[in-house]
């Protein structure tokens, strides 16, 4: 189990670092989902090294979350690229002042 | 089984990192669709096929096919690429490689608890995993079952509302 739960953290500490460096909206949406499944591996390994099956009915409600996030995320990145005819995370700044 | 884990990692791995460091959005969305094949292979090996399925169907298949419409339909190669600064991304190395030591010591110094449940690996093969995972979602998880309908509602409305051109 520790060689999958090893991986899962390699990869969430890749989205993390995706999600501080990158900006680009979607590049760091990409990101956000990598640390999702990265979780999931997590929930995964676990639950079949505890002979449960909890694990694997959270990771079906995580990808439906994801799901429902990912559509709210994308129709959030459609009004910013209108308002500010681009996607550069920091021009999102109205609540600097 | 052993080399299977390690390629389906190496995978997932590399394309993990090809989506931070690429810098057309659309290159890291295909990477992104590679690396969650890997993840479903390496579902498969832990003996949960039908999250696998539910992996390439729904990550790779909707929620991917959603991100790439939304790169084509804002046209992303017109708009100038913002180059992230060198303070941000040493920053962003550092905060992740100590999120990673952390995550690690506590991987291999916790006390790790034996296996308690009754699914072992025999039972889920003999009854399959569907199964199982059908009969738990309409039984013991049914109210959580419900509300993810009701959040998938939302998101709906949510999206069209977003989306539209006056609030």
């Amino acid at each position: 189990m520790n060689n999958y739960l090893t991986v899962a953290s390699i990869i969430f500490c890749i989205g993390a670092l995706g999600v501080i460096t990158r900006k680009n909206l979607i590049v760091v949406f990409m990101s956000l989902e990598l640390m999702f499944n990265a979780a999931n591996l997590g929930f995964v390994a676990a639950s079949n090294y505890l002979n449960l099956i909890s694990g694997d009915i959270f990771v079906i409600f995580i990808i439906v979350v994801a799901a429902a996030e990912a559509a709210i995320a994308l129709g959030i990145a459609i009004a910013f690229y209108r308002e500010k005819g681009t996607l550069d995370i920091d021009r999102a700044n109205e609540l600097k002042n | 089984m052993e080399e299977l884990f390690y390629i389906f990692s190496f995978i997932a791995i590399f394309s993990a990192l090809m989506v931070v460091i690429m810098r057309n959005p659309l290159t890291s969305a295909l990477y992104l669709i590679l690396c969650f094949f890997a993840l479903a292979g390496l579902y498969v090996m832990l003996d949960m096929q039908f999250l696998a399925a539910m992996q390439i169907l729904v990550y790779a298949g909707a929620i991917m096919v959603l991100v790439v419409l939304v790169i084509m339909l804002l046209n992303i190669s017109r708009i100038k690429n913002v180059k992230s600064d060198l303070h941000q991304k040493i920053i962003g190395i550092l905060i992740a490689l100590i999120l990673f030591i952390e995550i690690i010591v506590y991987i291999y110094n916790g006390a790790q608890k034996n296996p308690t449940g009754i699914f072992t690996e025999a039972l889920i093969k003999k009854v399959g995993n569907t199964k199982i995972i059908g009969q738990f979602l309409f039984t013991v998880y049914m109210l959580p079952f419900e509300i993810a309908s009701v959040l998938l509602l939302v998101a709906i409305v949510g999206a069209y509302l977003f989306a539209k051109k006056k609030y």
